[in-house]
């Protein structure tokens, strides 16, 4: 008996140790039936009120605070206007969503909507999303005024197959009012040095060094002079892009674009970003990079930060934003940091504000289980209609803005809960259902020429500065950071949109494209933290690994992408 | 193979003698009880294996069986050819091998001493404090280990300062040939308690008259633990190390993913991270599933190989003939 038991236990062990297939595990989305219509209060609208429908979708974008019921104000108006009911079913963590498509492609249980980003192609493989274009030519006038002649060719599939199958994902008119990357210093510092020209990267290391040497210690404990991050896909943001950056290329991803022929090459293997380690292995060697930029994890990261003793940093704007409110609620307001646009030399232009024009490659899909196609097309249709562009994105009125002057105005409280309510969007629905659904971004004026974004216009965000934020700004003579860049005008539109929107299926593809990725992981960090006689041998041997990894094929294939992408949008 | 043929026979003979109906009969009860379990082992370890048949395939999800490729070896050759697999199955290797040393006689080590301890709420005290970190998770147990061996004042490097062991901070973390044991000590550290737990079982089994007759021949503390102690907790060790070895080479990889940075990750990354990058994320299903399959066959021969000298050297084994 006690042979046999030991004999299942360890048949269990074997087959535990086994390797299984993927398991098919989570539930699908249910579509419950229809909810009873409008409460009887609601006064019907004076052509009958639609008839209600709940659609189902899934969103592979996580939510912490979803619109749970489809019960906030705005959903309650859309409601109101087409009788639709979202249930809207979210990925639960970033890398979910994609397990969660081919999960569905197998299974063939789909939603009636589904936002995948770049990994819709699972379902397209299946034939699981229908074409919208006929949908679009019949029910969908709003659609097309929507994204007029040129940005609707962005939504096309592909050179083999011209369709739409998806409409919305990122912002129509999309305009950055802020910068989103760049070199950060600490206003503190900036006013201590008698406000430098910043434009260089030896003027940043000048001033970084200059401030260090005079502060050893900030707020009660040791200075940092720059920290950087690599805590594993980090790495591309702040060690990587910044290189990227500071060559004169905008966000391209990994990549380097000419703008001109359209070549496409990693960007780390070009010369320039070469010069661009070589200062950062200058920088570790004075001494003036913090020794745990390349081992700390992103929380240690953003204490130090928050601590504010870390005097510059070459980081996104997105990644530094939470340590920095920290800063702003312990008022170490001198810490908060300024945004420069520095490049190796003078020659190069910094292009965070280069325009890709609609970005097009991701939206939302209409799946073959959708119960009324024609009522799906016919909501993104209403979606897209100046009405609903104003309750999306500035709630409804009366309760969340008033009219003032023919002008709307975001009532005092809507604004103080956006700046302190982390729940504000799930409370009042205002931008939570903006993206992924057909959205305009912050530089398009609706029919009496007032902005559909509330609340990052330039004028709100010149508004928010900080006291000392303007007294530097006023020293260099601008009055906002995005006047210290150089302007999207001065650059051409990127034709392909933004590289990192390019996806290509092809696993092996991906697969040497990671190894690539990850070889710069590897061997970066040992370059800029070597000895700077070393500096070019160790970047050859770098060269080589990426060879050996397949930078032939993976570059070769992303430029047939890119172009065909380029071809197919115009 | 005459004499083969007639054990078979005789054993065939055997099974469906009265004796053994009559026994199943009996135990019918014991037998439906069992049932649920045999059909959930069925149910979620044995049709998975399906599963396998990705491997050989160029597997494209929402296709069916017969509509997808056959590619035979290939992911498997593929896989064979990387020079990457090599490095992350020496990882693999290293760091379990570590931990099956630490992590496997250690808890045997404290489950003795603490048993030589006469005061009860002492030695509850000590158990209890020991596992305790068994539950805590390893994101966290990371995080502290990450912020204790810090250079920026990390308390590892405060007291070597202090102590004037060290001039300058040492950055343990940056250290590629410091992750192995920084991994197996967090290892120990976090589960030394709970592993004991077994074996304070198995020492507890031992019947005390055996102790009372060793004090009556003279045999002080040391004699009792070498001749009385260890000798009755064997074939638990034994059970035990068999079924470690069979595990040598799943070693999941939270612990590695959660405390490597960019400067070790050439001893950091292992056999499961392979597999999620290169398998699962990069959507190579099939390449997944070949390198699973690889795990699989290790692992069944390690428990057959352990097993096996298991039973010559001690004469105990988990799979009986």
């Amino acid at each position: 008996m006690k042979r046999t038991l030991l004999l299942i236990l360890v048949l269990v062990m074997i087959t535990l140790a086994a390797g299984c297939g993927p398991q098919v595990t989570g539930t699908q989305p249910t579509t419950t039936p229809a909810q009873k219509g409008a409460s009887s209060d609601d006064t019907a609208p004076a052509d009958a009120a639609p008839e209600p429908i709940t659609f189902t979708m899934y969103n592979v974008e996580t939510d912490a605070y979803p619109d749970t019921d489809f019960s906030s104000p705005v959903a309650q108006e859309i409601k109101k206007a087409t009788g639709v009911t979202l249930e809207i079913e979210n990925a639960v963590s970033s890398d979910a969503g994609k397990q969660k498509l081919s999960l569905m492609a197998a299974s063939g249980d789909y939603p009636d909507f589904v936002y995948g980003k770049g990994d819709l192609s699972i379902l397209k493989n299946v034939n699981a999303i229908i074409k919208l274009d006929d949908l679009i030519e019949q029910y969908g006038p709003n659609i097309k005024k929507f994204y007029g002649e040129i940005d609707i060719k962005r939504l096309r599939w592909s050179l083999d197959d011209p369709s739409i199958y998806y409409v919305g994902g990122k912002e129509v008119g999309q305009e950055n009012m802020e910068p989103n990357a760049g070199f950060q210093l600490q206003l503190g510092a900036v006013k201590a040095l008698g406000y430098p020209r910043l434009r260089t990267l030896q003027d940043f290391e000048n001033a970084i060094r200059t401030f260090y040497e005079q502060n050893p210690t900030l707020y009660g404990q040791k200075s940092i002079p720059l920290s950087l991050l690599a805590d594993d896909w980090r790495f591309m943001i702040t060690v990587s892009n910044p290189a990227n950056f500071a060559t004169g290329n905008s966000d391209d991803g990994e990549w380097y674009i000419d703008i001109e022929t359209l070549d496409a090459v990693r960007h780390l293997t070009r010369d320039e970003v070469k010069e661009y380690f070589r200062w950062l292995n200058g920088m570790h060697d004075k001494g003036l990079l913090d020794p745990e930029s390349f081992v700390q994890k992103y929380d240690q990261y953003k204490a130090k930060i928050a601590s504010g003793r870390v005097i510059a940093l070459a980081d996104a704007r997105w990644e530094i934003d939470e340590a920095v409110t920290a800063l702003k609620k312990d008022e170490k307001y001198e810490a908060v940091y300024g945004y420069f646009p520095i490049t190796i030399d003078e020659s190069v232009k910094f292009a965070d504000f280069q325009s890709a024009g609609y970005l097009g490659g991701w939206g939302m899909a209409i799946t073959t289980n959708c119960k009324d196609v024609v009522r799906a097309i016919k909501f993104i249709d209403w979606m897209c209609t100046e009405e609903a562009q104003i309750l999306t994105h500035w709630g409804v009125k009366d309760l969340h803005y008033t009219i003032e002057n023919g002008k709307r105005v975001l009532k005092p409280e809507v604004k103080e809960m956006r700046n302190s309510d982390p729940a504000w969007q799930q409370k009042t629905g205002i931008k939570k259902y903006c993206y992924p659904f057909p959205t305009y971004g912050n530089a398009v004026k609706d029919s009496t020429g007032q902005y559909f974004e509330a609340f990052d216009t330039l004028e709100e965000i010149a508004a928010r500065q900080l006291p000392i934020e303007n007294e530097v700004l006023s020293h260099y003579g601008v009055n906002t950071w995005k006047e210290l860049y150089p302007q999207a005008d001065e650059f051409p539109v990127k034709p392909y949109g933004a590289a990192w929107l390019v996806n290509i299926e092809d696993p092996e593809w991906k697969a040497a494209d990671d190894r690539i990725l990850k070889t710069g992981y590897r061997m970066i960090p040992a370059i800029v933290m070597g000895d700077p006689s070393e500096f070019d041998a160790k970047w050859a041997e770098y060269q080589q690994a990426l060879k050996d990894a397949g930078l032939d094929m993976v570059t070769e294939q992303f430029n047939k992408v890119l172009k065909e992408r380029t071809k197919l949008w115009q | 193979m005459q004499p083969v043929n007639k054990i078979a026979q005789r054993n065939q003979k055997y099974i469906f003698s009265k004796k053994n109906i009559k026994r199943l009969n009996q135990q019918k009860y014991l037998l439906l009880m069992s049932l649920p379990f045999v059909i959930w082992v069925i149910i979620f370890k044995y049709i998975p294996l399906w599963g396998w048949t990705m491997a050989f395939q160029q597997y494209i999800p929402g296709k069916g069986f017969f509509q997808q490729e056959w590619v035979g070896l290939k992911y498997f050759i593929i896989m064979f050819q990387d020079n990457y697999f090599y490095l992350v199955l020496r990882n693999t290797l290293a760091m379990s091998i570590l931990s099956l040393i630490f992590g496997f006689t250690l808890p045997i080590v404290l489950a003795i001493l603490l048993n030589e301890i006469t005061k009860q709420t002492f030695k509850r005290m000590v158990q209890t404090i020991s596992y305790l970190p068994h539950f805590v998770s390893w994101v966290i147990v990371a995080s502290l280990f990450n912020k204790m061996l810090s250079i920026d004042d990390g308390v590892v490097n405060n007291i070597l300062m202090a102590l004037r062991i060290v001039e300058q901070p040492v950055q343990f973390m940056a250290k590629p040939n410091f992750f192995w044991g920084i991994v197996t000590f967090a290892d120990v550290w976090k589960e030394i308690g709970w592993n004991s737990i077994i074996f304070l079982a198995a020492i507890a089994g031992i019947s005390p008259e055996l102790y009372e007759s060793a004090m009556v021949d003279g045999a002080g503390r040391f004699k009792k633990i070498w001749h009385i102690t260890l000798p009755g907790i064997l074939p638990t060790v034994m059970v035990i190390l068999i079924m470690s070895i069979g595990n040598l080479i799943n070693i999941g990889f939270e612990k590695q993913f959660l405390m490597r940075n960019s400067l070790v990750r050439d001893y950091s990354d292992v056999l499961d991270l392979y597999i999620l990058d290169y398998g699962i994320s990069a959507g190579r299903w099939a390449f997944g599933t070949a390198a699973g399959m690889f795990k699989s066959l290790v692992s069944i021969i390690l428990v057959f190989t352990a097993n096996g000298i298991s039973r010559k050297v001690a004469g105990i084994g988990i799979i009986t003939k």
